[in-house]
């Protein structure tokens, strides 16, 4: 169980260096379903293993590159700080059911704006993977 | 000036939503970030995604984190086998992204994303 933690934890870090999200959205559906978490424990492991900078590797190969807003960054930083606590509040109360469903609906509605976001990029833009993303 | 005022504000909400979302599903709010960065400010994808990290370096998730503490919803020992690789992990998958065509990866990442989704929901609603 240790080995498969580990690798765990490798597999989510390329994710996180690769699409510059926190790895949360992968590691809370994997921890439900791998390690058999329940919803809300799987949550709030994930937030104390996002607490420590785990993607400071990987902001600084962005850094060396010149690809980081700061001023954005520091600004997204109070914010989501603000907003998290928020999210918390509603969060807790909640049935474990249906926060995973709602957990669910929010990782399509994330997969919709990954997607739109890949598609506006190529401006030839192909419709059908438009409506692939939306069906 | 009054236009970059408006955009940080604007940043500074969109941030607060993703916030929300952060808190309330315990993730790190980027995957939301990211792409609205790019959608609504016009970011290129390299510079949303190292802006993202910025923002996910400082412990955004301190107040969640201790509501959840105190529900006693925080599994310690599996946060601590899993920190470690995620941060080497991190650094890999960055310097991959350089070399690899990222658009086509992103939207296979939407794809499994997308299923993931849908089997969560329908686990949790279904019958």
């Amino acid at each position: 169980m240790i080995f498969v933690i580990l690798f765990l934890g490798l597999a989510v870090g390329a994710l996180v260096g690769l699409l510059g999200i926190g790895g949360g959205v992968v590691l809370v559906p994997a921890m439900v379903y791998l390690l058999r978490m329940d919803q809300h424990l799987a949550q709030g492991t994930s937030l104390f293993i996002l607490l420590p900078p785990v993607g400071l590797g990987a902001l600084r190969e962005y850094w060396k590159q010149r690809q980081v807003d700061l001023r954005a960054g520091i600004l997204c930083a109070l914010g989501m700080m603000l907003g998290a606590y928020l999210g918390s509040q509603i969060a807790i109360p909640m049935a474990s059911r249906n926060l995973k469903g709602l957990f669910g609906c929010f990782l399509m509605l994330a997969a919709v704006l990954l997607w739109r976001k890949a598609q506006k990029e190529r401006q030839a833009v192909s419709v059908a993977g438009e409506e692939r993303a939306g069906g | 000036m009054a236009e970059s005022v408006g955009r940080s504000a604007g940043i500074f909400a969109v941030a607060c939503v993703c916030g929300v979302a952060s808190g309330m599903f315990g993730i790190g709010g980027g995957v939301l970030l990211v792409p609205l960065l790019g959608l609504l400010f016009a970011y290129s994808q390299h510079r949303a995604q190292g802006t993202s990290l910025v923002a996910l370096i400082p412990p955004t998730g301190l107040l969640a984190l201790i509501s959840y503490a105190k529900a006693d919803y925080v599994s310690w020992k599996t946060g601590f086998l899993l920190i470690p690789g995620i941060f080497a992990g991190g650094i890999l998958g960055a310097a991959l992204a350089k070399k690899i065509q990222p658009r086509r990866m992103r939207q296979i990442f939407a794809g499994v994303m997308f299923a993931l989704g849908a089997w969560q929901a329908l686990s949790a609603w279904g019958r």
